[in-house]
């Protein structure tokens, strides 16, 4: 009946070994079959359908079935065509030219054109789109010679391995003729779309589900895709996503959305599959970030000895199950072409915390007191078990120090105007989640500039001029070694200054019936388009 | 008020709930003596049952707090919220219902809609529209709980006003010239109030109920040992940790039970018509 | 019979200018909250510039002062327009409509079964009133009334879901299955079951209770004394003459605590995952949808309107006294 500390911890640490190797590779690879519907668990939903306006995973995981991207990631982790065949770029850096696949048609019978490419960029990418605005920001035109080539012409170098990995993210494509001349933001089919994909939407029902149902016209042809249909459930109970699963009404729960014991017991289950793999170009960090605005906080040793005072590997073991790894700094070890293997930079410490805070000139007042006159006010990230759970152990950990922390709970929105509009914090929790380049998703954390209440950026009032220039030499760097050189600069900074703590690195968790087959084969999978995708009978 | 005591310990219910009361009351002042520590802080590694470390009696929690701690310092919560929200509910309805029942007329009119409208908004729905606007500090969820549940005293009192406002000796008083707030708060308000002092256990009861209910949801202040949060927290690890969720609820439950059954006794002593039966 | 129709139809008339009361109250309070419905989606969406929620914030009506948003309400309410909401997209009236059935099923099962059960309870508890039934049945009584509902909705949870395995730990009804007929009655039966012992169980003990004084009380007046003394026989004078005057005071009670019985749904629709409109409140409360919230308030004010009506007409059907006047 009761699960011993062990157990978990050997069943977690076998996972991480089955994450590295590919599980589906061993024996024979079975033909795959036709037909079924799979069912897939989701924790929330986003009540956006396009992808070209909204960068999310949670947007990702259900309507880039039905909307494709120009580029995704192989099995490899490398740029792959899918609405673009091949490209190349000018040395320059300035122009990108892309060649499209020819006879892909719309779910609503029209051709696919360069036209499509154009608006998709034109106008939601580079105007709407988060992360995009800044990306595209130097994007000066998408050309169109003919109805298969777009032409980028950017006013600023624009790195071609930097423009490819961010395409699978940043770069799906929606139908201009069904968009232009109306309200992008407001256009129906932003939650009914319309795409290419392998499967076209069928019925949205809001907070219960969404169906898509197989296209039967696909441009790969080769009898994909394989399922008939995939729904989409929004359970947000976790006990009743895991009851679910265990009962075979839902197949697949992506992006750790079970409960971590649920998932620790799952793993012991042998009708599931529980792995990162397939989740490698969704790394994320689980954070503490602390406002600079604070008196104490501005002082870097102060940060330091904080970091220093939490014990992650504890943490990592009990309360999430042995699930993750000691983070190294923005960019995550799983960043093959950007990372450089480095020690975790702030071991556990507590005499060390203690005197480093002794030193800064925050004694004790007597023993056992607190050290801040006020206590640290901490925001934690409403996102789930890791933040939640993170929050309350900064709170465990830096009260052994003599630092008092207050948490303050709050919904996703308040979370959101507290931390990003008002600032309204002293320590806060969050998860970075990291996009295959430094430039898509990260150095936006340490650069200054971004405006006040976008949410996701630097929060924390962390201005460090090294740091700005570092981050734009980087980002406009055309060679691809002298980048990586590069990003090195800005790691050191970052983990330096430290007004963001990586804390700890984790892949998101698949959870998965073992008969859903030629699944989990890419970096993004979940994210991608599962055209391959195929269900083994019951 | 003497038969009224005695009649009070010849009543089961009330010596039993006066007796959990009082081992409630026992765990809250000793929390600090048995459990020095911070009822947040990590005692050890999450998850243990109860009795497998002798340390820790109740085991730990799935945040590795001490479960036997927790309780021990949430009944100071507890009562503590239970208290305050009760002064606060009872307060404003006494306050309220005093003086519709005194003035009557369009006051009373006017006072009787507003209070229609608070009952006929579910009261917890109410709550959480007060925390979502107001925050969940501990100060701000006492006092929104003692919000929502002022309908009930009020009407209590004011009809205990309605009827003693015609009585003679309050007639005479009014006569010799003593004011209105005189009269209210010194000639009336000592006799309107017994039937409201038995109501306040149960107001109590409602009271931790709501609050426990609140931090369940997540809601309520996390930086205190609530009873409420720990079952809420203990909801993730329910298919084989159910421990968790289940201890704090034994102890919302001796709680509330306590002070339905001193509340029980109370009634008994103060309505010997059903005491005759 | 037309006298009371009249009585109740002025209660009805009342309850105008406390539904007034209880949206400008509610809008105004709502005024003071930390983050919009803009901030909501803007969360929903990943983030956003602040052109993007300036926007937003145009689209939704949001942009103007709080007297003509809160004037605007009111006159969209005269055409029962509740309005959009932001989070689902749609209108208010139908997000409200689509979960009112499941909340309006559980409810009235909930509230069925602790009426019957406190009803016959009660009256075992008085019959042998101090006799070891009505010592059990009292003492269960203050238990039940005790647990918080929460917590005994996991603990079945944990018994019937988890342990035996014999009812299902949430939802409303096996989706996906396409079951039609009695077998989907018994499917929603068997989701329902677990709830409805959570919420119930307090009413139930407070049904108890109450049954049990009044029936004690009325068994001591007087014309049930003379009943008695007529010869009628014992099970007589318990159906027709005290079971019916015992019963006003449980019929009263059910007008006052169906309010609470509904806030109480918050809780347990979101312990068992049932997707009814406590746990919208709950949802539209954490979400922020401003619109959605209202609507609710003002839907469960009128629910609790409506009750509280039927609930004077049953009064004046049971009671033999209002009939005379």
């Amino acid at each position: 009946m009761q699960t011993t500390r062990r157990q978990v911890l050997v069943a977690g640490s076998a996972l991480a070994v089955a994450g590295g190797g590919p599980a589906l590779a061993q024996g024979p690879v079975p033909a795959p079959q036709r037909g079924g519907t799979l069912t897939v668990q989701l924790t929330s939903e986003q009540r956006v359908l396009n992808p070209a306006i909204q960068a999310s995973t949670g947007v990702y995981v259900m309507a880039s079935k039905i909307v494709e991207p120009l580029v995704d990631l192989d099995a490899q982790g490398e740029p792959v065509g899918v609405l673009a065949e091949r490209w190349d770029g000018s040395a320059d850096g300035l122009t990108h030219t892309f060649h499209l696949r020819r006879g892909v048609n719309w779910h609503d019978g029209k051709p696919f054109v360069a036209r499509d490419v154009q608006f998709s960029a034109m106008e939601c990418w580079k105007k709407i789109l988060n992360y995009g605005t800044t990306l595209y920001q130097f994007l000066e035109a998408v050309e169109t010679p003919d109805e298969h080539t777009a032409v980028f012409r950017f006013s600023k170098p624009m790195p071609q391995g930097l423009l490819l990995r961010a395409l699978p993210d940043l770069g799906h494509v929606i139908p201009a003729h069904v968009y232009a001349g109306t309200d992008i933001r407001t256009n129906p089919a932003n939650t009914a779309p319309i795409g290419t994909g392998p499967f076209v939407f069928k019925q949205y029902e809001r907070g219960q589900y969404l169906i898509a149902e197989r296209n039967p016209n696909y441009w790969r042809g080769n009898g994909q895709p394989y399922l008939d249909r995939i729904v989409w459930r929004f359970i947000s109970d976790r006990a009743a996503a895991s009851a679910a699963l265990e009962s075979g009404q839902v197949q697949f729960s992506p992006y750790s959305g079970l409960a971590l014991s649920d998932i620790s017991r799952l793993s012991k289950d042998a009708r599931y599959t529980v792995s990162t793999r397939g989740n490698e170009g969704n790394t994320a960090h689980t954070v503490m970030e602390m406002n600079l605005r604070r008196a104490e906080l501005a002082k870097v040793e102060v940060r330091r000895a904080l970091c220093h005072a939490l014990d992650l590997g504890f943490f990592i073991e009990n309360f999430l199950y042995g699930y993750a790894k000691l983070g190294t700094g923005p960019i995550p070890s799983s960043s093959a072409p950007f990372y450089v293997p480095r020690a975790a930079p702030y071991p556990f410490d507590r005499a060390k915390a203690e005197r480093m805070l002794d030193d800064a000139g925050y004694k004790r007042p007597s023993r056992g007191a607190m050290r801040f006159a006020q206590p640290l006010k901490l925001l934690p990230a409403p996102w789930g078990e890791y933040t939640v759970n993170f929050a309350t152990f900064i709170q465990q950990s830096l009260r052994e120090i003599g630092v008092r922390v207050e948490i303050e709970a709050r919904d996703a929105p308040g979370f959101l105007t507290g931390v990003y509009r008002d600032h309204n914090f002293d320590l806060t929790t969050g998860w970075h989640q990291y996009r295959n380049d430094p430039a898509v998703s990260t150095t936006v954390w340490f650069r200054t500039g971004s405006p006040v209440g976008a949410p996701w950026t630097n929060q924390y009032g962390y201005d460090n001029p090294a740091m700005d220039r570092a981050i734009d030499v980087a980002a406009t760097e055309l060679n691809a070694m002298k980048r990586k050189a590069d990003y090195q600069e800005f790691v050191k900074l970052a983990v330096d200054d430290v007004p963001v703590h990586c804390a700890v690195e984790h892949a998101f968790i698949s959870v998965y019936a073992k008969r859903l087959m030629g699944s989990h084969n890419t970096p993004r999978w979940s994210s991608s388009s599962w055209h391959d995708a195929w269900l083994a009978p019951a | 008020m003497s038969p009224a005591v005695r009649a009070f310990l010849r009543s089961p219910a009330g010596l039993l709930g006066v007796a959990l009361m009082l081992l409630v009351l026992f765990a809250a002042l000793s929390a600090d003596w048995f459990f020095p520590r911070d009822p947040l802080s990590l005692a050890g590694r999450p998850l243990q049952w109860p009795g497998q470390n002798p340390r820790l009696l109740l085991g730990t929690d799935n945040l590795g707090r001490d479960i036997a701690g927790f309780i021990c310092h949430g009944a100071r919560v507890s009562l503590l919220i239970g208290l305050v929200a009760t002064v606060v509910a009872v307060g404003l309805g006494t306050l309220i219902g005093a003086i519709a029942g005194f003035y009557g007329g369009w006051v009373d009119d006017a006072l009787m809609r507003v209070t229609e409208a608070f009952q006929t908004v579910p009261n917890f729905i109410l709550l959480l529209v007060l925390v979502a606007v107001f925050g969940s500090e501990l100060e701000v969820i006492t006092i929104a709980i003692g919000v929502v549940g002022w309908t009930a005293p009020c009407r209590l009192v004011r009809a205990e006003f309605m009827s003693l406002r015609t009585r003679e000796y309050v007639l005479a008083a009014r006569g010799l010239g003593v004011r209105d707030a005189g009269l209210i708060f010194r000639e009336i308000l000592p006799n309107a109030l017994p039937p409201v002092i038995v109501y306040a256990s149960v107001v109590m009861a409602v009271a931790i109920l709501m609050e426990s209910a609140l931090a369940f949801l997540g809601l309520s202040d996390p930086n205190i040992a609530s009873w409420g949060n720990m079952i809420g927290a203990g909801r993730s690890v329910l298919r084989t940790e159910w421990y968790v969720s289940a201890i704090p609820g034994v102890a919302i439950l001796v709680t509330v039970l306590a002070f339905s059954l001193v509340g029980q006794g109370l009634n008994d002593a103060l309505n010997p018509r059903l005491q005759a039966v | 019979m037309k006298r009371i129709g009249v009585l109740a139809l002025r209660r009805l008339a009342q309850s105008v200018p406390v539904l007034l009361i209880i949206l400008i109250g509610l809008f105004l309070l709502l005024q003071l909250a930390p983050g919009d419905t803009v901030d909501a989606l803007l969360a929903q969406m990943g983030g956003g510039d602040a052109a993007v929620a300036a926007q937003l914030r145009r689209d939704y009506g949001l942009d103007v002062s709080v007297p003509v948003q809160l004037g605007r309400y009111l006159v969209r309410l005269l055409s029962f327009d509740l309005g959009m909401s932001a989070i689902y997209g749609k209108p208010v009236a139908s997000v409200i409509f689509e979960r009112l059935a499941v909340t309006a099923l559980f409810m009235s099962c909930a509230l069925a079964f602790a009426f019957s059960a406190g009803l016959v309870l009660g009256v075992l508890a008085a019959r042998r009133v101090n006799g070891w039934p009505d010592t059990l049945i009292s003492t269960l009584g203050l238990v039940f009334y005790a647990i918080p509902s929460f917590w005994l909705g996991l603990m079945l949870i944990v018994l019937f879901s988890v342990k035996l395995a014999w009812l299902p730990p949430g939802g409303f009804e096996s989706i996906g299955e396409g079951l039609t007929g009695m077998a989907h009655v018994l499917d929603v039966a068997q989701h329902l079951v677990l709830p409805i012992l959570s919420l119930s169980l307090i009413f139930l003990a407070i049904y108890l209770r109450l049954m049990r004084a009044s029936m004690l009380e009325v068994m001591t007046l007087d014309f049930v004394r003379t009943a008695r003394a007529k010869g009628l026989s014992e099970g007589h004078v318990l159906r027709r003459h005290v079971l019916r005057n015992a019963l006003l005071p449980m019929v009263t009670f059910v007008g006052l605590q169906f309010s609470t019985m509904l806030g109480g749904s918050v809780v347990v629709e979101s312990v068992f995952s049932l997707p009814g409109l406590g746990r919208l409140a709950f949802e539209s409360v954490v979400q922020r949808d401003l619109n959605t919230l209202l609507g609710i308030v003002l839907v469960s004010a009128v629910l609790v309107i409506v009750v509280n009506f039927i609930v004077d007409l049953l009064y004046a059907k049971l009671d033999p006294r209002i009939v005379a006047r």
